[in-house]
């Protein structure tokens, strides 16, 4: 009842055509599945947990003015003056903010005197707030003590005694039991630090490096010539916040230059360029769909209107409207199965090509599918309405002109 | 008969306007999207360093621990890409480069006796005095400090323009005293405006960020304690028996300072490597350089490859962006083929009064060689339109990448005409061969 073989022998009749349009479909397949599957990984990258409460998060970086500087005294000053501000539910010194993409990281030994085989984590010099400030959960152990904390010159050997490590850093370090009371050491030294407490989550100042989600938090201040705070607020009163913070810093000690950022802020441009990745290959993948469409509906009128006197002559003949219109439907299915199935090899030829040489993802047969089928929905749409159109031919233009 | 084939052509893509404007706009977007990627890619590999490619190079030891070697995500050529102080100092004392430069970025507070200015944080360039004859930076008054402030400490400093535009408005600013951390400098030159990009001579901190605001003699490290303001990598952390604080990072094996030498002859070069391997022979007999002995000059063009500035994600990009194109050919191919044939009887009419093949073929190719132009310059509206879409995903330093030079829109234009010519190829081959006696049988 498809008329299969009239409709392989007249399109083998337009045999150029036909295969222009297939191999397009072909390569708009092995494009789109490509670059949906790079847009998957990068959004899935963004949408990760960070393990801290982005929202409301504000850090903090200032530079003291005078060289001979009361680094320690002011940081005390500051937290008690940060903490007090209304709106505010904790603040701590640190090293670093999370998720800037400026940060520290040093190799740690499970054992002392090492000088290979190290686990690199990236590190924070805080205090015993950090947990409350960042909203993340203690899931072992405890929090530093205030007098664990070790306040140092810039220069100094930075060994903490007590470190509080993050879950995915236990579980690296020591995959077989807890981490809880075992002892971490530099390379080249025998000053062990103990791991007092786990915390479930958090990526670090990093989130694009291989091994982000690796933290080791400190108590320790080390008094450099420039220090951070991060401050949380209650939820909504982040931006209100952010606005007096400047002005109550500076009265409290105008002699220091100070730089206020939000965290959502350094989260959204450590993304940026996944961000850029996944808006351009949308684009790409959008318009190509488009353009493929576009060909179609083109190519399809062309045909038809070339056979206008045969359609009217089957339709004078006895066939029915929807006999034309299911014909060029027909018609259309079987180049852009065909087109699918050269596409689709081509597909997974190139996804090895880019795995291998550009790092990128591998594709999975779903996502192939999946796209192969909204491709052929999108071809079949746009082959519709010329396919219409060829229906509404009269029987009566078979009686012209012959 | 050029002249005429246009004209032809040009009332062919009246009579289908739609088709036309179909094949018009496949090819614009073909155009655009690749223009846009290309564009970016184009800027993003840009060598500032250019005309100087032959004579700078950036000096790389391998210093790094002798149980594995420097690898930091992957790139490069596995020797750190930075200096340790102590050797950073000992290669300055070398005569044999014409000009030599140790550097690194720090940062400083800013303030000044005028109560207008508020005080402000500065990036800065520590750097020995070659630093701007070395990378060509013009001066606009005044100059590079006096070589011995590169070794004792002398509170001189350079600002850019633009420091010098936000402390002293349009004023020379020359002979001026700014407080820097709160100790007293003294201007000695204010650089024009300069902003390579991408910034070849500092990879470390991204390579589309600004240029420095100050910039410090290098003799200054002990006085401020200076640290690096970048990248910074150790792996003894163990380091020398007795020596502690500041001292100690400056004789640490921590890499963080950026070196780069100007020979002007291969006979420099020689002699100059000669030298880098003595050093090295002569550190390890002091128990130091224990990897095999490895160094690396590498010129500024091979130094932006061998740092990864243009990434895989634009690469990836870029192929995307010419396999979309491939498909507006293929598709433009299709649609001329669609048209061409439709004016098919015309073209038999004019065979059967004498036109030759060729003539045929070079009339359908011109067609779709119009059809390039048109989509052509509707293409570089909308890559126009896709750097500024660029521009607002990306950060202030990305600005400098995402914009279209003259040699860009001639390309564009190339492009586009090459890729329609192309897409003609064969439907104007396929209608030269139309056969004039059927057509004049049914007219």
């Amino acid at each position: 009842m498809f008329e299969i073989k009239p409709m392989l022998s007249a399109l083998w009749r337009n045999k150029i055509s036909a295969l222009l349009i297939a191999v397009q479909i072909a390569l708009t397949l092995a494009i789109v599945s490509n670059s949906v599957t790079i847009i998957q990984e990068r959004q899935q990258k963004i949408d990760r947990p960070t393990g801290i409460d982005v929202e409301n998060l504000i850090g903090i970086t200032f530079m003291p003015v005078p060289t001979e500087y009361d680094m320690a005294g002011a940081v005390v000053a500051d937290l008690d003056l940060l903490r007090s501000m209304p709106g505010v539910i904790d603040a701590s010194v640190t090293n670093q903010l999370p998720l800037s993409g400026s940060g520290s990281a040093s190799g740690y030994f499970l054992e002392p005197n090492q000088e290979i085989g190290d686990l690199t984590a990236n590190y924070y010099h805080t205090d015993p707030h950090f947990i409350n400030t960042l909203g993340m959960k203690l899931v072992a152990g405890r929090n530093f003590r205030e007098d664990e904390m070790k306040i140092l010159g810039a220069h100094d050997n930075q060994i903490s005694d007590v470190a509080i490590v993050t879950q995915q850093f236990a579980d690296s370090a020591f995959p077989e039991e807890s981490a809880l009371g075992k002892y971490l050491y530099s390379g080249r030294d025998d000053h062990p630090t103990k791991i007092i407490g786990i915390v479930d989550r958090h990526l670090g100042a990093w989130p694009s490096w291989n091994l982000a989600g690796n933290v080791v938090f400190n108590p320790m201040l080390i008094t450099g010539n420039h220090k951070r705070y991060l401050v949380r607020t209650e939820p909504g009163q982040r931006d209100a916040v952010f606005k007096q913070l400047e002005d109550k810093l500076a009265e409290r000690d105008p002699q220091r230059v100070i730089h206020v950022e939000t965290t959502e802020e350094n989260k959204r441009q450590s993304y940026s360029g996944d961000n850029l990745m996944i808006k351009m290959l949308s684009v790409v993948v959008g318009l190509l769909t488009f353009i493929v469409a576009l060909g179609i509906v083109g190519l399809t009128t062309f045909w038809i209107n070339q056979r206008t006197k045969q359609i009217g002559i089957r339709r004078a003949l006895g066939a029915s409207r929807s006999n034309i219109s299911r014909y060029f439907l027909v018609e259309n299915s079987i180049i852009a199965v065909t087109g699918l199935t050269l596409g689709g090899t081509a597909a997974l030829i190139i996804n090895e090509a880019i795995a291998n040489n550009f790092s990128q993802p591998p594709l999975s047969l779903s996502l192939l599918i999946g796209c192969a089928i909204v491709l052929l929905v999108v071809s079949l749409t746009a082959a519709l309405v010329p396919a219409l159109r060829a229906a509404n031919i009269s029987p009566a233009t078979a009686t012209r002109s012959v | 008969m050029i002249g005429y084939y246009i004209s032809l052509a040009m009332r062919s893509l009246r009579g289908t306007p739609i088709l036309s404007a179909l094949m018009i706009a496949a090819i614009a977007v073909g155009v655009g999207a690749s223009m846009t990627v290309l564009t970016v890619n184009y800027m993003t590999s840009k060598n500032p360093l250019e005309h100087k490619d032959s004579v700078l190079y950036a000096v790389q030891l391998d210093s790094w621990d002798p149980n594995e070697s420097y690898n930091r995500g992957g790139r490069g050529n596995q020797i750190p890409w930075q200096l340790t102080y102590q050797d950073a100092t000992a290669l300055l004392r070398s005569e044999i480069p014409a000009r030599q430069v140790a550097m690194h970025r720090f940062g400083f507070t800013v303030t000044t006796d005028d109560s207008q200015v508020r005080p402000f944080v500065a990036n800065a360039r520590v750097t020995t005095r070659d630093f701007f004859g070395l990378f060509d930076v013009p001066f606009k008054h005044g100059g590079t400090w006096e070589k011995s402030a590169d070794e004792t400490p002398t509170l001189s400093v350079v600002l850019s323009s633009a420091t010098n535009a936000k402390i002293f408005g349009e004023k020379n600013s020359v002979g001026e005293v700014i407080q820097l951390n709160g100790e007293p400098f003294t201007v000695v030159g204010v650089i024009e405006d300069w902003n390579p990009s991408p910034k070849v001579h500092d990879l470390n901190n991204g390579a589309f960020n600004d240029s420095e605001e100050i910039y410090i003699p290098f003799g200054l490290h002990r006085k401020f304690e200076i640290h690096s303001w970048g990248n910074n990598n150790g792996w003894n952390s163990g380091g020398n028996e007795g020596v502690t604080g500041y001292e100690a990072h400056l004789q640490s094996e921590s890499v963080w300072i950026q070196y780069w030498v100007e020979l002007d002859s291969a006979a420099q070069k020689r002699d100059y490597e000669e030298f880098i391997t003595n050093y090295i022979r002569q550190q390890k007999e002091q128990g130091r350089f224990q990897r095999p002995l490895k160094f690396a000059l590498t010129q500024p063009s091979e130094w932006l490859v061998l740092n990864e500035v243009l990434d895989q994600d634009s690469r990836v990009l870029a192929w995307c962006a010419l396999a979309f194109l491939l498909v507006c050919v293929v598709n433009a191919v299709a649609l001329l083929l669609a048209k061409f044939l439709r004016k098919a009887p015309e073209a038999g009419v004019r065979r059967a009064l004498g036109a030759g093949r060729g003539s045929i073929f070079t009339q359908h190719l011109i067609e779709s060689g119009c059809i390039g132009l048109l989509g052509g310059l509707a293409g570089i509206v909308l890559t126009l339109v896709g750097l500024a879409g660029i521009r607002v995903l990306t950060d202030d330093g990305f600005d400098r990448v995402a914009q279209m030079d003259w040699a860009m829109v001639f390309a564009a234009i190339a492009l586009a005409v090459f890729a329609s010519l192309l897409a003609g190829l064969y439907p104007a081959w396929r209608i030269s061969r139309t056969n004039p006696s059927v057509y004049l049988k049914t007219q």
